[in-house]
Protein backbone atom coordinates (compact mmCIF):
# COMPACT_ATOMS: atom_id res chain seq x y z
CA UNK A 1 0.00 0.00 0.00
CA UNK A 2 3.08 2.59 0.87
CA UNK A 3 4.72 3.44 -2.01
CA UNK A 4 6.81 7.10 -2.89
CA UNK A 5 9.26 5.61 0.31
CA UNK A 6 7.15 6.63 2.83
CA UNK A 7 8.10 4.10 5.81
CA UNK A 8 5.01 2.22 6.51
CA UNK A 9 6.27 2.00 10.07
CA UNK A 10 6.01 6.21 10.15
CA UNK A 11 2.23 6.38 8.80
CA UNK A 12 1.35 3.65 11.51
CA UNK A 13 3.39 5.89 14.05
CA UNK A 14 1.45 8.93 13.12
CA UNK A 15 -1.88 6.98 12.86
CA UNK A 16 -1.42 5.99 16.62
CA UNK A 17 -0.57 9.20 18.17
CA UNK A 18 -2.95 11.30 16.30
CA UNK A 19 -5.72 8.88 17.28
CA UNK A 20 -4.84 8.46 21.06
CA UNK A 21 -4.86 12.46 20.62
CA UNK A 22 -8.10 13.07 18.82
CA UNK A 23 -9.78 10.59 20.80
CA UNK A 24 -8.51 12.43 24.33
CA UNK A 25 -9.58 15.53 22.73
CA UNK A 26 -13.19 14.55 21.76
CA UNK A 27 -13.50 12.95 24.60
CA UNK A 28 -12.92 15.77 26.98
CA UNK A 29 -15.49 17.79 24.45
CA UNK A 30 -18.23 15.51 25.34
CA UNK A 31 -17.89 15.39 28.50
CA UNK A 32 -18.66 19.15 28.77
CA UNK A 33 -20.42 20.08 25.61
CA UNK A 34 -21.94 23.23 27.31
CA UNK A 35 -18.17 24.83 27.60
CA UNK A 36 -17.20 23.75 24.09
CA UNK A 37 -20.18 25.52 22.72
CA UNK A 38 -19.65 28.86 24.66
CA UNK A 39 -16.17 28.40 22.65
CA UNK A 40 -17.64 27.82 19.81
CA UNK A 41 -20.11 30.93 20.46
CA UNK A 42 -17.26 33.18 21.04
CA UNK A 43 -15.87 32.40 17.66
CA UNK A 44 -18.76 34.77 16.48
CA UNK A 45 -19.21 32.87 13.22
CA UNK A 46 -22.49 30.24 13.78
CA UNK A 47 -25.92 31.77 14.35
CA UNK A 48 -26.77 30.27 17.99
CA UNK A 49 -29.31 27.90 17.23
CA UNK A 50 -26.63 25.98 15.15
CA UNK A 51 -23.93 25.73 18.20
CA UNK A 52 -25.29 23.09 20.12
CA UNK A 53 -25.11 20.41 17.34
CA UNK A 54 -22.12 21.69 15.62
CA UNK A 55 -20.61 21.19 19.50
CA UNK A 56 -21.68 17.79 19.29
CA UNK A 57 -20.88 17.24 15.30
CA UNK A 58 -17.07 17.98 16.36
CA UNK A 59 -16.36 16.45 19.44
CA UNK A 60 -17.97 13.21 17.66
CA UNK A 61 -16.26 13.42 14.81
CA UNK A 62 -13.30 13.11 16.92
CA UNK A 63 -13.58 10.78 19.24
CA UNK A 64 -14.74 8.70 16.33
CA UNK A 65 -12.20 9.41 13.64
CA UNK A 66 -9.69 9.15 16.47
CA UNK A 67 -10.87 5.84 17.21
CA UNK A 68 -10.62 4.83 13.57
CA UNK A 69 -7.62 6.20 13.42
CA UNK A 70 -6.01 3.98 16.17
CA UNK A 71 -7.61 1.01 14.90
CA UNK A 72 -6.51 1.66 11.40
CA UNK A 73 -10.54 1.23 10.28
CA UNK A 74 -10.85 3.85 6.98
CA UNK A 75 -7.68 5.60 7.89
CA UNK A 76 -7.57 7.38 4.69
CA UNK A 77 -11.07 8.29 5.01
CA UNK A 78 -11.01 9.28 8.98
CA UNK A 79 -7.56 11.12 8.75
CA UNK A 80 -9.58 13.01 5.47
CA UNK A 81 -12.32 14.22 7.82
CA UNK A 82 -9.68 15.20 10.28
CA UNK A 83 -7.75 17.40 7.73
CA UNK A 84 -11.47 18.96 6.50
CA UNK A 85 -11.74 20.21 10.00
CA UNK A 86 -8.05 21.35 10.66
CA UNK A 87 -8.57 23.73 7.61
CA UNK A 88 -11.97 24.99 9.09
CA UNK A 89 -10.68 25.23 13.03
CA UNK A 90 -7.20 27.25 11.04
CA UNK A 91 -9.52 29.47 9.10
CA UNK A 92 -11.69 29.99 11.90
CA UNK A 93 -8.83 30.98 14.10
CA UNK A 94 -7.47 33.22 11.50
CA UNK A 95 -10.56 34.92 10.76
CA UNK A 96 -10.82 35.93 14.41
CA UNK A 97 -7.16 36.36 15.11
CA UNK A 98 -7.47 39.58 11.95
CA UNK A 99 -10.95 40.57 13.57
CA UNK A 100 -9.03 41.33 16.57
CA UNK A 101 -11.18 39.16 18.93
CA UNK A 102 -9.43 37.48 22.44
CA UNK A 103 -10.31 33.90 23.28
CA UNK A 104 -9.98 30.48 24.18
CA UNK A 105 -9.23 28.19 20.65
CA UNK A 106 -11.26 25.44 22.42
CA UNK A 107 -8.95 22.79 20.99
CA UNK A 108 -8.09 20.68 23.62
CA UNK A 109 -8.15 20.93 27.57
CA UNK A 110 -6.42 18.22 28.60
CA UNK A 111 -3.25 20.26 27.20
CA UNK A 112 -4.72 22.88 29.29
CA UNK A 113 -4.27 21.67 32.08
CA UNK A 114 -0.62 21.24 31.34
CA UNK A 115 0.05 24.88 29.91
CA UNK A 116 -2.66 26.97 30.56
CA UNK A 117 -5.87 28.32 28.68
CA UNK A 118 -5.11 28.73 25.55
CA UNK A 119 -6.39 31.42 23.40
CA UNK A 120 -6.85 32.49 19.66
CA UNK A 121 -3.09 33.16 18.20
CA UNK A 122 0.12 32.24 16.13
CA UNK A 123 0.70 29.44 18.59
CA UNK A 124 -2.85 27.02 18.42
CA UNK A 125 -2.66 27.90 14.07
CA UNK A 126 0.61 26.69 14.27
CA UNK A 127 -0.21 23.67 16.04
CA UNK A 128 -3.47 23.00 13.75
CA UNK A 129 -1.31 23.46 10.28
CA UNK A 130 1.49 20.97 11.92
CA UNK A 131 -1.44 18.57 12.41
CA UNK A 132 -2.31 19.01 9.20
CA UNK A 133 1.24 18.08 7.32
CA UNK A 134 1.21 14.97 10.08
CA UNK A 135 -2.37 13.86 8.72
CA UNK A 136 -1.59 14.69 5.30
CA UNK A 137 0.56 11.25 4.89
CA UNK A 138 -2.42 8.81 6.29
CA UNK A 139 -4.82 10.50 3.94
CA UNK A 140 -2.22 10.12 0.85
CA UNK A 141 -0.69 6.86 1.58
CA UNK A 142 -2.40 4.87 4.66
CA UNK A 143 -5.50 2.32 4.11
CA UNK A 144 -9.03 1.94 3.99
CA UNK A 145 -8.93 -1.60 4.39
CA UNK A 146 -10.92 -3.29 7.40
CA UNK A 147 -8.79 -5.08 9.36
CA UNK A 148 -10.81 -7.89 11.02
CA UNK A 149 -11.68 -8.63 6.86
CA UNK A 150 -7.84 -8.84 5.78
CA UNK A 151 -7.47 -11.35 9.39
CA UNK A 152 -9.80 -14.06 7.80
CA UNK A 153 -8.09 -14.24 4.61
CA UNK B 1 -69.19 43.97 73.61
CA UNK B 2 -66.32 42.89 76.50
CA UNK B 3 -65.98 39.93 74.42
CA UNK B 4 -64.54 41.62 71.58
CA UNK B 5 -62.34 43.79 74.16
CA UNK B 6 -60.53 40.86 75.44
CA UNK B 7 -60.76 39.08 71.85
CA UNK B 8 -59.19 42.45 70.39
CA UNK B 9 -56.06 43.31 72.27
CA UNK B 10 -54.35 39.73 72.27
CA UNK B 11 -55.05 40.21 67.96
CA UNK B 12 -53.31 43.69 68.48
CA UNK B 13 -50.57 42.17 70.54
CA UNK B 14 -50.17 39.43 68.07
CA UNK B 15 -50.00 42.37 65.41
CA UNK B 16 -47.72 45.17 66.96
CA UNK B 17 -44.98 41.97 67.56
CA UNK B 18 -45.43 41.04 64.18
CA UNK B 19 -44.30 44.62 63.05
CA UNK B 20 -42.32 43.85 65.46
CA UNK B 21 -40.32 41.00 64.21
CA UNK B 22 -40.45 42.16 60.55
CA UNK B 23 -38.52 45.56 61.14
CA UNK B 24 -36.26 43.35 63.57
CA UNK B 25 -35.64 41.38 60.24
CA UNK B 26 -35.26 43.45 57.53
CA UNK B 27 -33.24 46.60 59.54
CA UNK B 28 -29.84 44.47 59.92
CA UNK B 29 -29.91 44.57 55.67
CA UNK B 30 -31.34 47.62 55.50
CA UNK B 31 -28.66 49.38 57.24
CA UNK B 32 -26.05 47.37 55.76
CA UNK B 33 -26.95 48.25 52.69
CA UNK B 34 -27.41 51.80 53.86
CA UNK B 35 -23.52 51.36 55.07
CA UNK B 36 -22.12 49.60 51.82
CA UNK B 37 -23.77 51.93 49.51
CA UNK B 38 -22.39 55.07 51.56
CA UNK B 39 -19.13 53.12 51.31
CA UNK B 40 -19.70 53.24 47.36
CA UNK B 41 -20.82 56.32 47.01
CA UNK B 42 -17.48 57.58 49.13
CA UNK B 43 -15.52 55.30 46.68
CA UNK B 44 -17.91 56.18 43.46
CA UNK B 45 -16.38 59.51 42.08
CA UNK B 46 -14.27 57.41 39.30
CA UNK B 47 -17.44 55.06 39.86
CA UNK B 48 -14.82 52.27 40.44
CA UNK B 49 -14.71 49.83 43.93
CA UNK B 50 -12.33 47.93 45.93
CA UNK B 51 -12.43 44.27 47.51
CA UNK B 52 -13.62 45.72 50.45
CA UNK B 53 -16.45 47.81 49.42
CA UNK B 54 -17.63 45.49 46.44
CA UNK B 55 -17.63 42.91 49.75
CA UNK B 56 -19.90 44.90 51.57
CA UNK B 57 -22.17 45.45 48.30
CA UNK B 58 -21.86 41.71 47.87
CA UNK B 59 -23.55 41.04 51.67
CA UNK B 60 -26.31 43.10 51.49
CA UNK B 61 -27.90 40.50 48.59
CA UNK B 62 -29.36 43.10 46.73
CA UNK B 63 -26.95 43.93 44.22
CA UNK B 64 -26.42 42.58 40.35
CA UNK B 65 -23.22 41.30 39.50
CA UNK B 66 -22.37 41.69 36.03
CA UNK B 67 -19.49 39.22 34.46
CA UNK B 68 -17.94 40.68 32.03
CA UNK B 69 -15.64 38.16 30.95
CA UNK B 70 -16.57 35.77 27.91
CA UNK B 71 -19.24 33.64 28.62
CA UNK B 72 -17.51 30.06 28.59
CA UNK B 73 -15.07 31.82 31.33
CA UNK B 74 -18.30 32.53 33.26
CA UNK B 75 -19.20 29.25 32.93
CA UNK B 76 -16.26 27.77 34.38
CA UNK B 77 -16.15 29.63 37.96
CA UNK B 78 -17.67 33.51 38.65
CA UNK B 79 -18.26 35.42 42.03
CA UNK B 80 -21.55 33.49 43.52
CA UNK B 81 -25.12 34.56 41.89
CA UNK B 82 -23.20 37.44 39.05
CA UNK B 83 -24.88 37.37 35.37
CA UNK B 84 -22.88 36.97 32.75
CA UNK B 85 -22.65 39.87 30.47
CA UNK B 86 -19.93 39.63 28.22
CA UNK B 87 -17.68 42.50 26.11
CA UNK B 88 -17.50 40.21 23.53
CA UNK B 89 -21.39 39.07 23.03
CA UNK B 90 -22.74 42.12 24.65
CA UNK B 91 -25.57 42.63 22.30
CA UNK B 92 -26.37 38.98 21.92
CA UNK B 93 -26.78 38.47 25.77
CA UNK B 94 -28.30 42.07 26.66
CA UNK B 95 -31.91 41.39 25.37
CA UNK B 96 -32.25 38.39 28.23
CA UNK B 97 -30.29 40.82 30.39
CA UNK B 98 -32.76 43.80 30.29
CA UNK B 99 -35.89 41.74 30.50
CA UNK B 100 -34.67 40.79 34.03
CA UNK B 101 -32.61 43.74 35.40
CA UNK B 102 -34.56 47.07 35.77
CA UNK B 103 -32.95 50.87 34.56
CA UNK B 104 -32.54 51.59 38.66
CA UNK B 105 -30.99 48.37 39.73
CA UNK B 106 -27.57 48.78 41.33
CA UNK B 107 -25.22 47.03 38.85
CA UNK B 108 -21.14 46.43 39.78
CA UNK B 109 -19.30 44.99 36.94
CA UNK B 110 -16.08 43.33 37.01
CA UNK B 111 -13.63 40.93 35.08
CA UNK B 112 -10.52 39.10 35.84
CA UNK B 113 -8.27 41.71 37.21
CA UNK B 114 -7.50 45.49 37.77
CA UNK B 115 -5.56 45.30 33.95
CA UNK B 116 -8.79 43.79 32.23
CA UNK B 117 -10.80 46.85 30.54
CA UNK B 118 -13.86 44.79 29.70
CA UNK B 119 -15.59 45.38 33.33
CA UNK B 120 -15.04 49.09 32.40
CA UNK B 121 -16.10 48.69 28.49
CA UNK B 122 -19.19 47.15 29.73
CA UNK B 123 -20.09 49.77 32.66
CA UNK B 124 -19.98 51.96 29.76
CA UNK B 125 -22.08 50.66 27.36
CA UNK B 126 -24.83 50.16 30.18
CA UNK B 127 -24.61 53.67 31.51
CA UNK B 128 -25.23 54.81 27.57
CA UNK B 129 -28.60 52.53 27.64
CA UNK B 130 -29.50 54.44 30.72
CA UNK B 131 -28.77 52.23 33.44
CA UNK B 132 -28.29 54.71 36.56
CA UNK B 133 -26.33 52.82 39.44
CA UNK B 134 -23.29 51.42 37.44
CA UNK B 135 -20.23 50.82 39.69
CA UNK B 136 -17.26 48.54 38.42
CA UNK B 137 -15.19 46.63 41.37
CA UNK B 138 -11.65 46.94 39.78
CA UNK B 139 -10.14 44.03 41.95
CA UNK B 140 -11.73 41.42 39.58
CA UNK B 141 -12.47 37.72 39.83
CA UNK B 142 -8.99 36.98 41.14
CA UNK B 143 -8.67 39.37 43.61
CA UNK B 144 -12.23 38.35 44.95
CA UNK B 145 -10.91 34.51 45.05
CA UNK B 146 -7.62 34.94 46.59
CA UNK B 147 -9.75 36.48 49.28
CA UNK B 148 -11.71 33.51 49.72
CA UNK B 149 -14.81 35.36 48.91
CA UNK B 150 -18.50 33.06 47.95
CA UNK B 151 -17.93 32.16 43.88
CA UNK B 152 -19.62 29.17 42.09
CA UNK B 153 -19.64 27.90 38.97
CA UNK B 154 -18.14 24.14 37.17
CA UNK B 155 -15.40 23.84 38.52
CA UNK B 156 -15.89 25.19 41.81
CA UNK B 157 -18.73 22.15 42.11
CA UNK B 158 -15.69 19.65 41.02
Amino acid sequence: MVKIGFPSALITLLRLILGAFFIMSGYEKLLDLKFFGLVIAEYQILPSFLIPAIALLFSLCELLCGTMLLIDLFSRFSSSVMLCMMVIFIAAMINNVLRGLEHDCGCSQFLAQWFGQEEIGIGPIVRDILFFILLLPIALLGSNRIPWKKDRK
Amino acid sequence: MPLNIMTAKPLRRKLFAAVIILLSSISPSLSQLHAAESVAVAQGGTGELDLSATKALFDTHSICFVDARSEYVYYKSHLKGAISLSKSRFDEQFPDFRQKKSLDTFIVVYCSEASCGKARSVAKKLIQIGYKNVKVYTGGLIEWAHAGFPMEGSICLK
